[in-house]
Order: structure tokens, then C-alpha cells, then sequence
């Protein structure tokens, strides 16, 4: 656990996270015109709030999709042995994973509306008790590695 | 092998008393509406009705449940309108375990409960009430009749045979000396008042107004000295409850090892079997509660995998109540000699790592102080008492918190309030992170975060900022990658 995993997960994820931050942009976008419409039709609102609310949004909205997606696909690294999953990932607080193998009970993959148009697909890999994920592979790279994982974690299973 | 059978008409019983108790609660604010409205008549009819329809059901349904042993199978069929067929084989059953509550015993009765490997507790099946010497036949039929390499000792030889058992492998009882230091230090007292003040919140609206408030004019008008000696004696009387309830609960536990399960006995009133796999073990904790860490006293518990989620369970199950803490290593490697308890040469946590201890466990009663001391000043030393209690919670949570790795085993030792010991198998661990954020990184900081398989979803351990050093030694410790598959 003292290197970091050699392999990185598709640049097409970076778009994908913004695309789905654009999303979720809206919300607060929402809330800032609905304070505005109140405090036009509303005398005992001010605009101040509006104002204030409209700012918060755009900070959300440059920290969100300009800085995290690129600084979160930065770090995120993983590598496939033959014994076991090394994973990292975080921003602010990082963190690397080990997972066996042998500990290993099923593999999925799985893909949203947002990852299918980029082509992605999200590992996800569950033992008795975790499960981990590998965010925005590319679909055959996600499908052949599943089936690596499976074929690895069948060797040797014993109870729990 | 033998005719279908029913359960004991005592069964009956059973179940008129379980669906009564279940219906109670679901009927008690109906009632209690009813009766704030003098319907007294109508709560008697109502009663009377579902009263009748319990009996009926619970009849019914004595009469359509039979069970049938077979070769090596049992089969269950009950269900009044939808009817149920189980069979169950003999080589998935993992446990057995007869208990016996007072109208058991009464009666000469025992429970049986046919534990299955899987996950899935609908599987799983209990025979409310059946004589002694069938649950016996059963438990010996369905158990020992399976590892057909033992000498085939059933029925009459059945006696002689638990007496061998008993020779041959190692078992642990408790004294009632002990039992009843376990039942002092318990703090269950806690609990109780718990219960009390809920059932007196229930029963306040059954009292009437009148003679409530006479008590509580007479309580009101007593000298504060009175008082006090009356909540020394509530209290008093409450933990002789306490002691009470565990004697009652752990009396004459006895814990039997053999070759691939723990074996506990227990019970004074009820008498309880329980069976514990060795392969369901996912790992041994050692508990000090603040009571009993001064007074080296300590009780063993493991962790199953899966096991009975729908019984209301404890998170863990008890292999031993109470003992010395001395005496554990010895305990274990009678009882459980897969696991080792040696705490010397724990690796603790560096100095630098008390700041992060003590910030998070004041930071709540900080911001809870600020806020008191601008809004009513003259109060502040309140929250300001808490805020020091849990500073030194803080830099104890630092002090016991580490972890030692011996051969095979991992131990992390940590606390929330009880001080508690973990023995982890690294079979047993599935999965291992390493956490740093910015400040760890800086300093050479890290968080270990590892998990177990329990009853429910998992659960963690996690030992916090200990010395980056320390958690990569933890995961080469761990890795699968350099030292070949054991």
C-alpha cells in the first residue's frame, strides 16, 4: 500500500461527472429563481436573499463541474492482481482499498443513462460484508474485467 | 422411519399466548381511547371476539402442524388455509437447540430449533412443544447420527454417551459467585430504569387523577432528606434487579467445546441450548465495561455470520458472562484455541494523534458551550462540564486504541465508552482500506479501516490515525500478493 495502483479510469469520466453535476446544477438554479419570484411578488422578502443564493450557485456550480471532476479522475487509480483489487480513490481524504480476491462473493457492472451515452460502465465488486466500486470504465474494458474477477475469485473459495 | 406427529397440545398454549401478546400492542391505544370514553362494554366484547378467534386459529393450526422424521430428513407440514410442506435434510442442518421455558418444564416439555446453514431464517424451524424424549430423539436423530464415523450410540446409550462428551472436551461453567459479580458490575440498572419509567408513562393513564396527585402532594411535601433516601432506594432496588435478571438469564452457563461447535447452556427459569458453529466465527471480542475495567473483570463474546436476525438478538453472542481478565488467554485456549489473547507489545498511537482525539469528541459539546454562553451566560458551566468529560473520553479513547498482529490474527483494541478487544483471523477480514486526508498526509497519519462479516451488514474496524508506517505494515501483513495462497 505504498504506491499508488498503475491503472487509471477513462477520461470519457470526467465528462460523464460533469454532465451529471450540470444536472444537479439545476436544483439550486431552481431555488435561486423561485427566490427571486418571491421576493418580487412578496414585499417582506428582500432581494439580498436571491442575490446571495445566486452566488452560492455559481460557486457550486464552477466548484462542482470545473474542479472535482478533474481532481477526482486524477486520483482515482486502481489495479487487478491475481490475489487481489487495489483501489484509491478521494479527494480531500484518500483512501486505498485491498480486496482479496478469495474474498470476493460476486462482481457486477452497471450503467446509468449518463455513463451508457459516454460508452462507461461503474464496477462494482461485493464481499460478505463491502462493497467497492470502479467508477466510469469503458463498457468491454468493465465487461472483460468483471469476468476476469470472476474467474480469479473462483479459485479457492472457502467459507465466508 | 416414524409416523407424522403432532406437537404437544401444550403448543397451543404457545401460540394463544404469543398471538395475544403480539395483538396487545397493536390494541392498546384503541383501548385506551375507548376506556377515556367509558366504553368499557365494547372493549370487553371486542376483547372477548379476538380472545375467541386466537383460540380458534391457535387450534386450527395445532391440529394442521404435524412433523415427521425420515431417513435423513425431517418434514414439516403446517398451514390452515395455505398448507406448507418443509423438508429439511440432515446435512444442512448446522445446529439443533432445545429450550425450556417455565410451562415447559412444567409440563415436561422442551422447544426444538433446527438451525440451517443459509442466510435465509424462513428455512430455519421450530417446534414450539414437544415432550422431552422426542426433542432428545430428534437432536440426537437428525445430529449425531451424521458423522457416521462415530460409534453409532443413539437412544438408551444416550446418557453414557454426554458423560464421554463430557470427559473428553473441554467445558467451562460459571460460578454463581461469579454470576452474581457479573450481575452487580452489569449496569443493566440502567436499562431497567429505562423500562420502569416507560411502563410507569403507561400505566400513569390507568391511575387515577385523584390519587396521583396525593402522591405526588405527599412526595412534594417530604424533606429533601426523604427524598433522597427514597431514590437511594429505588436505585438499590433496581440493581438488586439487575443482579436478578442476569442470574436468571446466565445461570449455570456452561460453555462445552466440541471438535466443530461451542456448546452453551444457560438459563435458570428458561433453560436455553445454543450451538455455535466454529466455521460461523468471524471473530472473538473481549469487552471491559467502565465498571469492570477497574476491577479486571471482562466478558467474552464472538461474532457470528448471519445467525438469527429475526430474533431480536444481541449484536453478539456471549461465550463466557464474566471473568478475570487474566484468566482469558487460559479460557481461550481451552475453549477456542484458534484464537490467542496476548495484548503485550500492543503498537499504540503516536502523540501527534491526541489533538485529532480529543478535537472530535469536544467539538460537538464546543459548539453546544458557545451557544449556551451567548444565550444564557449564567449556565455555561454546564455544557462547559461536559465539554471537559469528554476531553479526557477523548485522550482515553487515544490511550486504549491500537492493534497487534500475532502470526495469523490481528487484535485492535479500542473503545467507545466499554473498552473492547477484537481478535480477527486474517481469513476472517475482507477487505482493508487506508485513509489519509490532507493533515494525516502531512504528518504521516493514516486511518485503518477493516471489515468482518456479523449479523447484520458487516462491521468495521477502524483505528484512527495511527502512524503511516504501522498501516502499510497492516497491509503487507494483509496482502494476498507476496506470500503464497495458505
Amino acid at each position: 500500500m505504498r504506491e499508488q495502483p498503475n491503472e487509471r479510469i477513462a477520461t470519457d469520466a470526467i465528462k460523464a461527472w460533469k454532465l451529471t453535476a450540470q444536472l444537479i446544477a439545476i436544483i439550486p438554479l431552481l431555488i435561486t429563481i423561485g427566490a427571486f419570484v418571491a421576493a418580487y411578488f412578496f414585499d417582506f422578502l428582500s432581494y439580498w436573499i436571491g442575490i446571495v443564493l445566486a452566488v452560492l450557485t455559481v460557486l457550486e456550480w464552477i466548484i462542482s463541474i470545473l474542479i472535482i471532476p478533474k481532481l477526482r479522475w486524477r486520483r482515482w487509480r486502481y489495479q487487478i492482481y491475481d490475489q487481489e483489487i487495489y483501489i484509491q480513490h478521494g479527494i480531500l481524504i484518500v483512501t486505498r482499498t485491498v480486496v482479496p480476491m478469495i474474498r470476493v462473493q460476486h462482481v457486477d457492472t452497471q450503467q446509468g443513462p449518463i455513463l451508457k451515452k459516454y460508452g462507461l460502465s461503474t464496477l462494482q465488486i461485493s464481499t460478505a460484508a463491502t462493497t467497492h466500486e470502479i467508477p466510469a470504465l469503458i463498457e468491454d474494458e468493465a465487461a472483460d474485467l468483471r469476468d476476469q474477477i470472476s474467474e480469479l475469485a473462483r479459485v479457492e473459495q472457502d467459507d465466508v | 422411519m416414524s409416523e407424522p406427529k403432532r406437537l404437544h397440545p401444550a403448543g397451543m398454549i404457545f401460540s394463544i399466548f404469543q398471538a395475544i401478546r403480539h395483538s396487545v400492542f397493536g390494541f392498546l391505544p384503541l383501548v385506551i381511547i375507548a376506556v377515556g370514553n367509558d366504553a368499557w362494554f365494547y372493549v370487553i366484547l371486542g376483547a372477548s371476539i379476538l380472545i375467541g378467534l386466537i383460540i380458534l386459529f391457535s387450534v386450527l393450526s395445532w391440529l394442521r402442524y404435524n412433523y415427521q422424521l425420515e431417513e435423513d430428513q425431517i418434514r414439516i407440514e403446517q398451514g390452515i388455509l395455505i398448507r406448507k410442506k418443509r423438508t429439511i435434510s440432515k446435512h444442512r442442518i448446522q445446529s439443533i437447540d432445545l429450550s425450556q421455558n417455565i410451562i415447559h418444564r412444567i409440563f415436561g416439555l422442551t422447544k426444538v430449533q433446527i438451525e440451517t446453514a443459509g442466510s435465509d431464517h424462513r428455512i430455519d424451524a421450530a417446534l414450539s412443544a414437544v415432550t422431552m424424549a422426542d426433542g432428545k430423539m430428534l437432536h440426537d436423530q437428525l445430529k449425531y447420527k451424521k458423522q457416521v464415523t462415530e460409534t453409532d450410540v443413539n437412544g438408551e446409550e444416550q446418557d453414557l454417551k454426554e458423560e464421554v462428551h463430557e470427559q473428553d472436551h473441554p467445558q467451562k461453567k460459571i460460578t454463581p459467585k461469579a454470576l452474581f459479580v457479573a450481575g452487580s458490575t452489569s449496569g443493566s440498572f440502567g436499562i431497567i430504569l429505562g423500562l420502569a419509567g416507560l411502563a410507569f408513562s403507561e400505566l400513569e393513564t390507568f391511575i387515577p387523577d385523584r390519587f396521583y396527585n396525593q402522591a405526588t402532594e405527599w412526595v412534594f411535601s417530604q424533606a429533601v432528606q426523604v427524598l433522597i433516601a427514597l431514590a437511594v432506594i429505588v436505585l438499590i432496588l433496581l440493581w438488586v434487579l439487575g443482579i436478578l435478571s442476569t442470574i436468571i438469564q446466565y445461570w449455570n452457563f456452561t460453555i462445552t467445546r466440541y471438535d466443530k461447535e461451542l456448546f452453551i447452556t444457560r438459563g435458570l427459569l428458561e433453560k436455553k441450548q445454543s450451538t455455535i458453529p466454529l466455521k460461523r466465527i468471524q471473530a472473538v471480542g473481549i469487552k471491559e465495561t467502565i465498571i469492570r475495567q477497574p476491577l479486571g473483570l471482562a466478558s467474552v463474546y464472538v461474532e457470528i455470520a448471519s445467525g438469527e436476525i429475526g430474533q431480536n438478538q444481541e449484536m453478539h453472542t456471549l461465550i463466557f458472562p464474566i471473568m478475570r481478565k487474566k484468566h482469558i488467554a487460559s479460557f481461550l485456549k481451552d475453549i477456542l484455541p484458534e484464537y490467542r489473547y496476548q495484548p503485550e507489545g500492543l503498537v499504540k498511537l503516536p502523540t501527534k494523534a491526541i489533538p485529532y482525539y480529543i478535537i472530535r469528541s469536544v467539538i460537538i459539546p464546543l459548539i453546544a458551550t458557545v451557544v449556551v454562553a451567548v444565550q444564557f451566560t449564567e449556565f455555561t458551566w454546564i455544557p462547559g462540564i461536559v465539554m471537559l468529560l469528554s476531553c479526557i473520553y477523548g485522550y482515553f479513547q487515544y490511550k486504549t486504541t491500537g492493534y497487534l498482529i500475532q502470526d495469523q490474527q490481528l487484535l485492535v483494541q479500542s473503545r467507545t465508552i466499554s473498552k473492547d478487544t477484537a481478535l480477527v483471523p486474517h481469513k476472517r477480514l475482507q477487505s482493508l482500506q487506508k485513509k489519509q486526508h490532507i493533515l494525516h498526509r502531512k504528518q504521516g497519519l493514516a486511518t485503518l479501516d477493516t471489515a468482518i462479516l456479523n449479523k447484520f451488514v458487516g462491521r468495521h474496524f477502524i483505528v484512527r490515525e495511527l502512524n503511516v508506517e504501522d498501516v502499510d505494515q497492516i497491509a503487507d501483513w494483509y496482502s494476498y500478493r507476496k506470500k503464497p495462497l495458505s
